[in-house]
């Protein structure tokens, strides 16, 4: 995780419109004048493209066993690529949807007309009776018969390309973030698995309606007694948290090491930070 | 992108497809209105409106089909043996961009020739043909199913050295695996055997080829055995005459 600590600093809303070229709009009033247009010099070729980017800063939130008053704020730099990237519904809508379709179970059953229990047995003669002619009595015309083409135990699962749904996990981080939904502890520690501190504890730093996604590899035993019965909460570790529980729960709370987990699974590379906004910030202070 | 301010938050009630992404499926015989009601789109009467109307593909009402015009010929080699050609100008060219490199202990074989790319496809084993052999100029040492004269020739001109080995399949898979748990097998056919034991093949099973070599680092110590074993037909004698 890209960390730096910043004393007595205010969350920083980043800008995200890097490197444009301004160009001056042509006078409409000077019709007699001629047009001037000030186009600066291209920037000089590089060798490679090599990818600069700036991370997106989220204040820490204290952890859960701190003193609620906390004289720092820090902040956490988080990596762009996985935290800021562009958002696109119509991937979120791909995702879920793979999602819920593995979920189906797909269990329903009707009987054909060769399932139904009955003979063979011609009902009435072929011609004679004034009818319509008729053959067994479990086709599906007859009351009683099988179903035509009806429901059969099938797999609704459907298959979505691995980067599709990275990319989806990239885009829900980044909605939680681009709301400000999304906060960062140090650890999610808890010592003993009484569920009434916790709650009290929880609704006092006003983590309701928030998912805690641990990074470590199960989450705590003291934490998960004390967490499970509290309404509106819940935890999760980060290899087990899937995009659907990222779009339901409205705030989601991340461990130092989800966080490492999320930017070593999906970050992309990049050659370098650019992090002058926290220095000219610091440089004014 | 979504501001905070102008739109509730990107939640799972608010995701849409995007725009053109999704077609809705033909649905045939649901009313006048879906423009395939009726028949369904499938005219009136005849074979073909029926349920299960299929008629064999490649039937063309009674006339003969095309597949049964002409009459059957010939008959499929199974002996047949397809050889993926690498000339010796490619090889030298792969040599100077520096993707091949060989030595006496290192030879070139169709696991380096598939994986730099010189060669694209294995096929049955590979052929050394000698096109463009003015251009090389390096040392080669290369033990391919098969050498042209011309590209033996150019070989041992600079000095390298050929040795045509046999590969059955899975001795080529192995090759090109790495393998080399295995020991590959001998050929068993008499007309692969006469064939490496031919020195102007430079074949691997040819004494005389086997003699000049030496100890040579890619000679392997089978070889010898293999020769002996698989040449004891030039000392056998049949049909003496009894005196």
């Amino acid at each position: 995780m890209l960390k730096s600590t910043v004393p007595n600093l205010q969350y920083l809303k980043q800008s995200t419109k890097h490197g444009r070229v301004h160009r001056l709009r042509p006078s409409l009033m000077a019709k007699t004048a001629p047009l001037k247009r000030v186009i600066p010099d291209p920037p000089p070729p590089s060798i490679t493209a090599a990818s600069i980017v700036r991370p997106v800063y989220v204040g820490l939130t204290a952890s859960l066993r701190k003193p609620h008053e906390s004289a720092e704020c820090q902040l956490v730099a988080l990596d762009p690529t996985v935290f800021h990237h562009p958002i696109r519904r119509d991937i979120l809508h791909l995702c879920i949807n793979h999602y819920r379709d593995s979920l189906r179970q797909g269990s329903a059953n009707t009987r054909t007309r060769g399932e139904v229990r009955g003979s063979g047995r011609k009902i009435r003669p072929q011609k004679g009776s004034g009818r319509a002619r008729l053959g067994d009595a479990q086709s599906p015309m007859l009351r009683g018969g099988g179903v035509a083409f009806g429901p059969k135990p099938r797999d609704f699962s459907t298959k979505l390309p691995r980067k599709v749904i990275q990319m989806g996990m990239r885009v829900a981080l980044s909605s939680k973030v681009l709301e400000q939904n999304l906060g960062v502890m140090k650890t999610m520690d808890w010592p003993n698995g009484k569920t009434k501190y916790l709650s009290h504890k929880i609704s006092s730093l006003g983590l309701k309606n928030t998912l805690f996604i641990t990074g470590e590899d199960e989450v705590p035993t003291m934490l998960q007694r004390a967490i499970r019965n509290i309404p509106l909460v819940g935890v999760t570790t980060s290899r087990e948290v899937n995009i659907h529980e990222l779009l339901k729960w409205p705030r989601v709370m991340l461990d130092a090491k989800a966080v490492d987990f999320f930017e070593q699974s999906l970050g992309k590379p990049y050659a370098s930070v650019d992090d002058t906004p926290v220095q000219e910030a610091i440089s004014r202070l | 992108m979504a501001s905070t301010a102008s739109r509730s938050r990107i939640s799972l009630a608010n995701l849409s497809p995007a725009r053109g992404s999704l077609h809705k499926q033909k649905r045939v015989g649901r009313g006048q209105g879906s423009n395939h009601g009726g028949t369904a789109g499938r005219g009136h009467n005849g074979q073909k409106s029926r349920s299960g109307a299929g008629i064999k593909p490649g039937f063309e009402g009674g006339q003969t089909p095309i597949t049964k015009l002409f009459p059957k010929r010939g008959f499929v080699n199974q002996n047949e043996r397809v050889w993926a050609p690498v000339n010796l100008e490619r090889i030298q060219h792969w040599i100077n961009l520096g993707r091949l490199s060989c030595s006496p202990e290192k030879p070139i074989t169709a696991r380096e020739l598939l994986f730099s790319g010189c060669i694209h496809d294995i096929h049955d084993g590979i052929k050394v043909l000698g096109d463009g052999a003015e251009f090389l100029t390096s040392q080669i040492y290369i033990t391919p199913s098969r050498a042209s004269k011309s590209a033996i020739r150019a070989i041992e001109d600079r000095g390298g050295q050929v040795v045509c080995k046999y590969y059955n399949p899975l001795a080529l898979q192995d090759c090109v695996k790495g393998r080399t748990d295995r020991i590959t097998a001998a050929p068993t056919r008499r007309q692969d055997i006469m064939w490496y034991s031919k020195f102007q093949n430079r074949g691997f099973l040819s004494p005389d080829l086997l003699k000049k070599l030496g100890d040579a680092p890619f000679v392997e110590e089978r070889w010898k055995l293999l020769s002996q074993q698989l040449g004891k037909w030039r000392k056998q004698e049949f049909d003496v005459e009894k005196k």
